[in-house]
């Protein structure tokens, strides 16, 4: 049944007050661990065609007629368009179309950074219209950049105003500490460097937009490109089928797809905008960089009793700030917290959501923070971590938590410490650290999906969700499979098309599992519910009295056993209709994932080489829908995760703010040859307050506590204090450095 | 533009000569290097090992394959790049690449690309040299140009013989280029003299797929050894020993690699 | 514009076109290969790469008038064992590297049907996978004949 509320909705760790309807399903939960097909590895629907090359991406997307379209950036970091000539431009060979600043969203007048896109031009090919954008004469007038997002917090020049939390009383906590400690923590900006770039494909067809887009959420790239053309939510069709990944950045609609639009129009024919790698590195967005000033106070025994944290997020030009200063909130009891977060605007190229943002950097500074108060008190990391246990999200209780048995979980792990330290030899040195985790990932109403059974027995499940690459896919056809009682063969997905299916959420924020997959369930247990009523008529039986089973329709005292497709057989070109909608989270709770992992380094102190050789992984994400692909995204969580912690960074020149980091011989991402040995296991326990399936989301969760777990391991191996993201050969050596003087002044260190 | 693909030496006359492209191909997509008429030389610059001489156009996957030569230069050949580019790009092309200095390819109006200033001296240099840096501080790339060296390789050229280390030059205010290579001269053939052992250690950040921050050559021959260095210079760096590296001039933010190569220097001598 | 022949996955095709263009473009826009991604277009990450006479090149820095020899791409291989291999280990995030993951990896099976570890990591690092796929591809690649 429909039922307006008035709830808190949260997205990648922002919460805004909504209105929603909501409907409610009788469905209670599977219950705990492996059901048929739930809970069991199940290889992708869509593998072979991906694999096969076969898969249709936006890249791939060809139409007559198509012209490309490119866009003219920026030169400097801030200035504004003075004068601007196409004259010279359109008189080149196949030029067919030009767009100056303010004739689609996201060509600007004033440019705040080095490659934002003030105008853009189609021709016949993308060589075409590159040399016609060289061609465009622009008059700037360069405004003084701010570059250092320091000086923009001293100059007060902000994104948003300054986010402040107090709970307690810190000052008094302080004072009263055994032990205080105080650090800086940097991390720098990393890309999220999505295989396939930003790109949309428009056409118009009468008075319907297609919009072909490599896009995380089609409704929300619909909702913007219907916004900004001024036609109905309807008129504009979104196909995202097959995407090339995205890790945040591929959220909204962006300037290229609002420029695709208004070309297509303009020119009545098809327009491809797609970013080169290069354009993406510069303008599609970026994990910020961010500056930490933590400080933690600290008793005998081990408790925490007072966490402060100063944070600069540099954002850029624009751009949210995330939530950095959430895992010292969030993580552990305390009872006395004060942080401050600032969001410098900058004219560097704007922050995009990178697998939770905010959260990778926060828990960087306070689990390193963590372990050096472990060290001061001589306390084992993991026992620190359990006295000062939370039990409920700053007085408002868990939906579940179950961090504890990651605790356990993670044990076996941790009591390799001696073995591992043990194998250091010559100037290699060996070490073992850990770090734990919380973040969202609960999902929300509202999503949608349909059931449709054809009288073969074959069941497609419809809804315009995306399949980011995580699986999703997949996961929705083993619900859909275990609900009705069929094989997962039987079932097929259709998805990612906003004029094909009812809405349903993004794919970000760990949400699309949570999210969709319990209205996929409803969707199908109401397609079930009419198959056992046709079938109970059928043989003159109760309905109680029919089950599904592995796709055999049988009345449970053996009187009757046939298959659905037979079964349904009978009813030629009728279907069976199903549908389901996401039902409320539960009120007045903190739906939260949580989770540790310990890992083990080798340095070698001479050259500062730091490899990762092991990571254990213990992640609590309610229940698991597909084990397989549940192990997959924390192998690649962590993997990006080391990438973030040890090879990536975007460097900008000082000087001119132009990024210089922007091919991928210099922007340096993980290799299969840089991958450790990696161990995942999941409590796999389903939240029993959260939707008729108990899953939340785990898309991002790994890739939170890896970097602090390695820079504690190295600080295991080798007592080096490392503040500094990416551990560079510089910076380890640095550390090793500031290790050697703190030793020599006689402080204790670990070497 | 147009594209020739010759079969004889005699029927090459001008233009860009580009043997597996993996250089050539993105600088003139880059408007780097420019023009009208593209030359394939695979067809006519030697390639395969025979004995102690290699042919310019042998792949470096070829090499890494080849049981025949030092060990340094198979090390450094089989660091070097991807599998996809070692099975692209040949011998003689590898000597010839660009630094990887991120102004120089941005188009920074360096002095490398003949301006007057080294962008990277005030800018981003964590990448770039320690020794002779003072005009340009780019890192010459090459790992098999470090083993090269440290090897004493002899080149023949479609005009002559030289040594590899005459094949550098450091850029300089009159002349910007960083090899003696004349336009239109090709690299034909290089040649090993005999080495006792020879040992290529590569200080990357990443195991693979990484150019070199600090790639150490060191060869033993008549019971000395020498040292060529890649990532280092603007150019292939020969060093008698690690004492050279009291000679380095390291910018604010290479000084890390100063340690890096006394550390590699060490264990390549102790290697050998 | 100027007539250039190539032979991909055993057929011969004669096509027109302009000089300097990518092997990788003109598979994917004049003859329809479309299996073939493009991601960097510089030559750092490989998912363009095809196999030329059996060994993988970079299509994206190739340019089409230079190819000599015989071209194999992802489409020329969707029989092979590897793809099975791939799909049953997961080793298949988004997708979009991994045709070109196939490509490297059975020219590296040709070469050497029991490859270790070591061997694998050697022979892949020049196709990246930005969702982290590689303890998949691994498992793949050591068990592609089962």
């Amino acid at each position: 049944m429909a039922r307006l509320i008035r709830t808190e909705k949260e997205v990648e760790g922002r919460f805004e007050e909504v209105w929603l309807v909501v409907e409610e399903d009788p469905l209670t939960q599977w219950p705990s661990g492996p059901q048929a097909i739930v809970g069991r590895d199940a290889v992708r629907k869509d593998g072979p065609e991906r694999v096969r090359g076969e898969a249709r991406y936006t890249a791939d997307v060809q139409l007559p007629g198509m012209l490309h379209a490119v866009l003219l950036r920026s030169p400097h970091a801030y200035a504004r368009v003075a004068r601007i000539d196409f004259a010279r431009a359109l008189e080149l060979p196949g030029v067919r179309a030009a767009l100056k600043p303010g004739e689609a969203k996201g060509l600007v007048e004033e440019a705040e950074f080095v490659g934002q896109p003030v105008a853009a031009i189609a021709a016949d090919s993308l060589e075409q219209a590159r040399r016609a954008v060289e061609a465009i004469d622009v008059e700037w007038h360069v405004l003084e950049a701010v570059l250092d997002p320091e000086e923009a917090v001293r100059r007060e020049l902000f994104t948003i105003e300054p986010a402040r939390y107090e709970r307690g009383d810190v000052e008094q906590a302080f004072a009263g500490a055994d032990v205080v400690i105080e650090g800086t923590y940097r991390t720098s900006v990393v890309l999220h460097n999505s295989m396939e770039t930003h790109q949309a494909v428009c056409e118009w067809v009468g008075d319907t937009l297609n919009a072909y887009v490599s896009t995380q959420y089609i409704w929300g790239v619909r909702d913007n490109l219907a916004e900004e053309l001024g036609i109905p939510g309807d008129k504009v069709r979104v196909v995202c089928e097959f995407m090339g990944g995205g890790f945040g950045s591929k959220n909204g609609a962006d300037e290229q797809t609002y420029v695709a639009a208004v070309l297509a129009k303009r020119t009545g024919r098809p327009v491809r905008c797609a970013l080169s790698r290069r354009e993406e590195n510069v303008a599609a967005g970026n994990r910020n960089a961010t500056i930490q000033k933590l400080k933690i106070g600290g008793r005998r025994d081990g408790t925490i009793v007072a966490l402060e944290g100063e944070y600069i997020n540099a954002v850029g030009a624009s751009g949210w700030s995330a939530m950095t200063e959430g895992p010292l909130r969030m993580l552990y009891a305390c009872e006395n917290v004060r942080t401050v977060r600032y969001g410098a605007k900058i004219n560097t190229p704007p922050m995009k959501a990178f697998r939770a943002p905010g959260f990778v950097e926060g828990t960087f500074g306070l689990e390193c923070l963590i372990d050096e108060l472990a060290e001061k008190l001589e306390l084992d990391p993991l026992e620190l971590r359990k006295r000062n246990y939370a039990d409920s999200n700053d007085g408002t209780p868990y939906s579940s938590k179950n961090l504890m048995e990651c605790y356990e979980l993670a044990q076996k792990h941790w009591d390799r410490r001696d073995e591992v330290r043990a194998r250091s030899t010559g100037t290699w040195k060996h070490g073992v650290g850990m770090a734990s985790q919380t973040w969202f990932g609960g999902g929300g109403p509202p999503s949608y999906a349909w059931t449709r059974v054809g009288s073969d027995g074959r069941i497609t499940v419809v809804t315009a969700m995306q399949d980011i690459g995580t699986g999703t896919r997949t996961a929705m056809a083993q619900i859909a499979a275990e609900e009705l009682g069929v094989p997962l063969d039987d079932v097929d997905v259709v998805l990612g098309d906003s004029a094909r299916g009812p809405y349903a959420t993004l794919s970000a924020g760990s949400s699309t599992t949570p999210s969709v997959g319990p209205a996929v369930r409803a969707a199908a247990a109401d397609a079930k519910q009419q198959i056992l009523e046709i079938a109970a008529q059928r043989h003159d039986v109760a309905e109680d009295d029919v089950t599904i089973e592995d796709g055999v329709v049988k009345s449970r005292d053996g009187k009757f056993a046939t298959p659905l497709s037979e079964f349904l057989g009978l009813l030629e070109d009728a279907q069976i209709l199903g549908k389901g909608a996401r039902g409320p989270n539960p009120a007045g709770m903190s739906v939260l994932t949580f989770g540790i992992q310990v890992v083990e380094v080798a340095v070698d102190i001479e050259t500062g080489e730091v490899r990762v050789e092991r990571v254990a992984a213990a992640h609590d994400v309610g229940r698991i829908v597909n084990t397989l692909g549940a192990r997959s995204q924390v192998e690649g969580g962590i993997i990006q995760g080391i990438g973030h912690t040890l090879s990536e960074q975007r460097l900008h020149d000082p000087e001119t703010g132009r990024i210089l980091t922007t091919t991928l011989d210099a922007y340096r991402m993980p290799t299969i040859a840089d991958v450790p040995e990696i161990v995942s296991e999941f409590v796999d326990q389903p939240d029993e307050h959260l939707t008729n399936l108990g899953s939340k989301g785990l898309g991002e969760p790994p890739i939170i506590p890896i970097a602090a777990a390695i820079a504690n391991a190295i600080r295991d191996a080798t007592g080096a204090d490392v503040h500094e993201l990416p551990i560079s050969r510089e910076e380890m050596l640095r550390a090793l450095e500031a290790a050697k003087r703190k030793e020599q002044r006689g402080a204790p260190a670990a070497v | 533009m147009e594209l020739l693909r010759p079969s004889d030496l005699s029927q090459v006359d001008g233009g860009l000569p580009m043997h597996g492209g993996t250089e050539v191909v993105p600088l003139l997509r880059d408007g780097i290097l420019e023009a009208d008429r593209l030359v394939d030389i695979r067809g006519v610059v030697p390639r395969g090992v025979d004995g102690r001489t290699i042919g310019a156009g042998t792949t470096l996957a070829e090499l890494e394959a080849s049981s025949s030569i030092p060990e340094a230069l198979r090390e450094a050949c089989r660091l070097a790049a991807s599998p996809q580019l070692r099975n692209m790009g040949s011998v003689g092309g590898n000597l010839l690449q660009s630094t990887r200095c991120w102004y120089w390819r941005l188009k920074y109006p360096c002095r490398l690309h003949g301006g007057d200033r080294c962008h990277a001296r005030e800018g981003e240099h964590r990448e770039h040299a320690i020794f002779a840096n003072d005009f340009c501080a780019s890192a010459h790339p090459s790992d098999v140009a470090a083993a090269l060296l440290a090897l004493d390789a002899r080149l023949r050229t479609t005009q002559r013989e030289l040594r590899l280390a005459d094949l550098y030059r450091l850029p300089d205010e009159s002349d910007r280029r960083t090899t003696t290579l004349e336009p239109g001269e090709l690299i034909l053939e290089l040649t090993l003299p005999e080495v006792e052992s020879s040992v290529y250690l590569k200080a990357m950040d990443r195991r693979r797929w990484s150019f070199p921050q600090v790639g150490v050559a060191a060869a033993r021959v008549n019971g000395g050894v020498r040292f060529g260095l890649a990532g280092v210079a603007p150019i292939p760096w020969l060093v008698t020993g690690p004492e050279a590296l009291g000679d380095a001039t390291p910018l604010p933010r290479t000084a890390w690699k100063v340690d890096v190569a006394r550390a590699l220097m060490a264990r390549a001598a102790a290697q050998l | 514009m100027s007539e250039l022949q190539l032979t991909v996955n055993g057929e011969a095709y004669t096509v027109e076109a302009t000089v300097g263009i990518s092997l990788a473009q003109l598979l994917r826009e004049t003859l329809g290969f479309i299996g073939t991604k493009i991601a960097c277009n510089e030559g750092h990450c490989g998912a363009c790469t095809v196999q030329i006479d059996g060994v993988p090149a970079l299509s994206c820095i190739t340019l089409a008038h230079a190819v000599a020899g015989d071209i194999t791409t992802i489409e020329g291989l969707r029989d092979h064992p590897l793809v099975e291999a791939f799909v049953r280990a997961d080793a298949v995030q988004c997708g979009f590297c991994t045709p070109g993951q196939v490509v490297s990896a059975a020219a590296l099976v040709a070469d050497n049907p029991s490859p270790t570890v070591d061997e694998i990591r050697h022979r892949m690092a020049g196709n990246i996978c930005r969702c982290g796929t590689y303890p998949r591809i691994e498992e793949a690649i050591l068990h592609w004949r089962d």
